[in-house]
């Protein structure tokens, strides 16, 4: 075992970590930090529960060892999301479109969605899907979930800046 | 205590000390890329090793050069940044839309090429794309540079042509110049699906007349390979609906496919022949 010291910035807030290298960055976000609203759920990288934003790019934090982040590396969770102007126009436009049914594969839906609508506020249908491809949803069919993200990227326009 | 956690992970600065690290058995350490295969192996009840060494983001293993015949991708670079790398796209178009399906948008932005090629999965999307560029690999040790062919890189089945001491620095990729290239993979879904075949082109058409043909299969044999018969049989040849006819017959006959969890022997057959169709009625 081999332990690391990292400073990183956690939705904003600067964060000195100190962990197991091999630490996965889930465990470290829910165990250590507390940040419960990434979720565990396949444990393998295929289901994205466990999405969220590093460095402005969506990853699983479930196959990500802590040791591989340097310092420096921004970090923005489904907790930093819900400050953002994009995120919370997602958040709306979920409860909205009625996109959500158990709610276990939502805070990685959103972090993707956000992610998206980041980089691209105007995507087409096809865009969303491959932006989605990585989160799984037991429970909607998608469907009002692409339809949520439609909606927000359509709001967007009026409150660009985030 | 997770089990990834008692890996004690090296992170080297430099190439020269990850390839010091590796040269001694005392140090050296699982190579660790982006994981993505790695600590999915782990966690899934593979023994995790004593030692890992960390090749992220080394910046000798993170570039991509163009040269006026070549183009050179580092093994670090991941399928996300193969996507953004828009300078290289025209020269090698196939192993852009590899890169492209591999998993989806939280696996492209930490898997890398050297992890899928080192992984050496028949199911590794990239290489078919690799293969048909007829390009190399460079390996680095503290005896210096080795330069393997493509070819002959994947000796069995995840078994490449790497000394225990040697890290992946980059592949050498010759650019496609006049020739097409196609990408083609066939999966239970578009996304986050492990290939049932998959298929990687380069055919140089002049006036109707195949002068060169590349064509390479992923997920029918024990690595990843390239249909040699085919392609001897394509060159020289006139573009007619016959050939493409004979061309896939042919791709059935000699692809020797097994059955797994995810498909059949005779669909991944069948289907080979199919993807070489494509790849001819496309040009
Ligand atoms: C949900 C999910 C979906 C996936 N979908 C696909 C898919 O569609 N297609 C596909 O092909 N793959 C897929 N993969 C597999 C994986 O993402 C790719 O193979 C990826 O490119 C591996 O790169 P990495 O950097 O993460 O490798 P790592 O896991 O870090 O390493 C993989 C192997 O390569 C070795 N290695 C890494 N770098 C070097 C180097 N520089 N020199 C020598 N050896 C090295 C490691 O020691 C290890 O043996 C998927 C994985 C997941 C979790
Ligand atoms: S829990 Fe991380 S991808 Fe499923
Ligand atoms: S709402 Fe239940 S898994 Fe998506």
């Amino acid at each position: 075992m081999s332990t690391v010291r990292r400073t990183w910035k956690i939705n904003g807030k600067t964060v000195a970590v100190r962990a197991p290298a091999g630490r996965r960055l889930l465990d470290y976000l829910r165990e250590d930090l507390g940040l419960i609203g990434s979720k565990e759920s396949c444990g393998e990288g295929e289901c994205g529960a466990c999405t969220v934003i590093v460095d402005d790019e969506p990853v699983v934090s479930c196959i990500l060892p802590v040791g591989q982040l340097a310092d420096g590396t921004e970090i923005l969770t489904i907790e930093g999301i819900e400050k953002k102007r994009i995120g919370r126009l997602v958040q709306a436009a979920f409860i909205e479109c009625g996109a959500v049914q158990c709610g276990f594969c939502i805070p990685g839906m959103v972090v993707s969605s956000y992610a998206l609508l980041a980089k691209n506020p105007k995507p087409s249908t096809r865009a969303i899907r491959e932006g989605l491809a990585g989160n799984l949803c037991r429970c909607t069919g998608y469907a009002k979930i692409i339809a949520a993200v439609k909606l927000a990227a359509a709001r967007i326009p009026a409150a660009k800046r985030k | 205590m997770k089990t990834t956690e008692t890996i004690d992970i090296r992170f080297p600065k430099t190439l020269a000390e990850a390839v010091r690290l590796q040269a001694d058995e005392k140090t050296r350490g699982k190579l660790l890329a982006g994981g993505t295969d790695l600590m999915v192996q782990w966690a899934a009840g593979v023994p995790t090793p004593e030692r890992a060494t960390s090749v992220w983001n080394l910046p000798e293993l993170c570039a991509i050069e163009v040269f006026p015949d070549r183009i050179e991708i580092g093994a670090g670079v991941t399928h996300a940044f193969l996507g953004d790398a828009v300078q290289i796209h025209r020269h090698v178009p196939a192993l852009i839309a590899a890169a492209a399906t591999v998993g989806a948008k939280q696996i492209q932005a930490r898997g890398t090429l050297g992890g899928n090629a080192a992984n050496a999965s028949p199911a590794g999307d990239t290489a078919p794309a690799l293969l048909v560029t007829g390009g190399s690999v460079l390996l680095a040790s503290l005896a210096g540079m080795r330069e393997v062919p493509l070819n002959r890189f994947w000796v069995d089945y995840r078994k490449i042509d790497a000394h225990p001491d040697e890290i992946i620095v980059a592949f050498r990729l010759p650019k496609k110049g006049k020739a097409q290239e196609r990408f083609r993979k066939i999966g239970t879904r578009q996304a986050q699906a492990i290939s049932k075949v998959m298929a990687a082109s380069r055919i140089w058409v002049e006036k109707g007349t195949i002068r060169a043909a590349a064509i390479a299969l992923g997920s029918v044999a024990p690595t990843p390979v390239r249909l040699a018969e085919v392609e001897a049989f394509l060159a020289g040849k006139k573009l007619t609906p016959k050939l493409i006819d004979e061309a896939e017959a042919l791709a059935q006959a000699t692809v020797k496919p097994i059955a797994d969890i995810r498909s059949t022997a005779e669909y991944r057959r069948w289907a080979s022949g199919r993807l070489v169709r494509d790849a001819l009625e496309n040009l």
